[in-house]
């Protein structure tokens, strides 16, 4: 007789410190399970169980190439961290990490200890927020079409200077960018540079040129914020765009 | 300048349930939450196994966005109908498209090609 397959799995969402799970009630998992707060030491893992059916490594690779499942999972995942971001020192799982039991869930705190710690340690008291910055379109096109050119060697001449002026405006906006990101960095305690998006991600026909994480005590919100305004005013052909508080993601990592 | 918040910092009730949407402002755009929950945050194994690969893949897709025209539409992605200076690009994209899915089917293959990295 075959031994039976374990249904549910414990689905991880942060890793956290200090945290009063009273105050997670109502927040509900995925699928509407209820969050759960397993505890080993100094430090708290949040969890909910998750069918394996759904989540079990069969489906799952599937699941994760459907958009819509996807969606659905990445904003709950969101929600419960940034819920548990409200109440306590937390470091985020990336999406789906599951663990067979608590007693898996446990070991992993146990092996991972001192790095949690570090890590909690790095973000308590701090959030992160994104700096993304826009290059605008320019209203005029670069080079006034000047009607057929004269000869093959105009046309190239024209090319060339079309690829000359794109170089030039990229190093602008690269310098631009490096500009804004050290002048941000100088008021924050950690920052990270991501990937700049895709405008097929962003929805917008503009480029960015900086996509950056910065570390931010709590108590300094406003001074961060005055910092970003200024850097607004002082560069009128960039859009400066400010999103957050975000919980800690791109700082709250194993070293 | 311009301010959105992630998610409100304000004591409303939370539910990850399907009422969510009835729940106080827009949530987060979805590009940033997926940049983060698929590429940052702590990362271990697990005891479902997923692959890093496929997770490595997806965040390249999600990154490249192949999907057709239509669905981004459906997304609410649709500024190259708007800007009268792209549309006439509209056959680029679906190019680009086909050209971005082959260099996707080529490294899913494993002949190796560019990874993005941060």
């Amino acid at each position: 007789m075959t031994e039976s397959q374990p249904e549910h799995g414990r689905y991880l969402f942060a890793f956290a410190r200090g945290l009063d799970p009273a105050r997670l009630a109502g927040v509900l998992g995925l699928r509407g399970a209820p969050l759960e707060v397993v505890e080993h030491r100094d430090l708290q893992a949040v969890v909910c169980s998750v069918d394996l059916e759904e989540f079990g490594e069969d489906r799952l690779k599937e699941h994760l190439e459907d958009m819509e499942w996807l969606e659905e999972v990445a904003r709950t995942h969101h929600d419960v961290v940034y819920a548990v971001s409200e109440v306590g020192a937390v470091a985020p799982m990336r999406l789906v990490t599951i663990c067979s039991d608590d007693a898996s869930v446990r070991g992993r705190v146990e092996t991972l200890h001192t790095q949690l710690s570090e890590a909690l340690s790095r973000v308590e008291g701090r959030r992160e927020w994104s700096v993304k910055v826009y290059a605008t379109r320019p209203a005029q096109p670069e080079t006034v079409d000047a009607g057929r050119p004269a000869s093959g060697a105009a046309y190239l001449q024209r090319k060339r200077e079309q690829a000359a002026q794109r170089r030039s405006t990229g190093d602008q906006h690269l310098r631009e960018a490096d500009e804004i990101h050290q002048t941000l960095a100088r008021s924050v305690v950690a920052t990270r540079v991501l990937q700049p998006q895709d405008p097929r991600l962003t929805g917008r026909a503009d480029t960015m040129i900086l996509n950056g994480a910065y570390l931010v005590p709590t108590g300094e919100t406003d001074g961060f914020r005055a910092v970003v305004s200024r850097l607004a005013e002082l560069n009128p052909t960039l859009e400066i765009e400010l999103n957050g508080p975000w919980p800690p993601y791109s700082f709250a990592t194993l070293e | 300048m311009t301010e959105a918040a992630g998610t409100p910092a304000t004591s409303r009730p939370y539910s990850s349930s399907v009422e969510r949407g009835s729940y106080g402002p827009a949530p987060a755009n979805l590009a940033d939450i997926l940049e983060r929950v698929l590429d940052k945050g702590i990362i271990i194994a697990g005891d479902i196994k997923v692959n890093l690969l496929d997770i490595e893949l997806l965040t390249i897709k999600i990154r490249l966005l192949i999907v057709s025209v239509d669905k981004a539409a459906e997304m609410g992605i649709d500024w190259w109908r708007n800007d009268p200076m792209l549309s006439s690009s509209e056959q680029g994209l679906a190019d680009e498209n086909r050209e971005l899915r082959r260099r996707l089917e080529e490294l899913e293959a494993g002949s190796g090609g560019d990874r993005a990295d941060d």
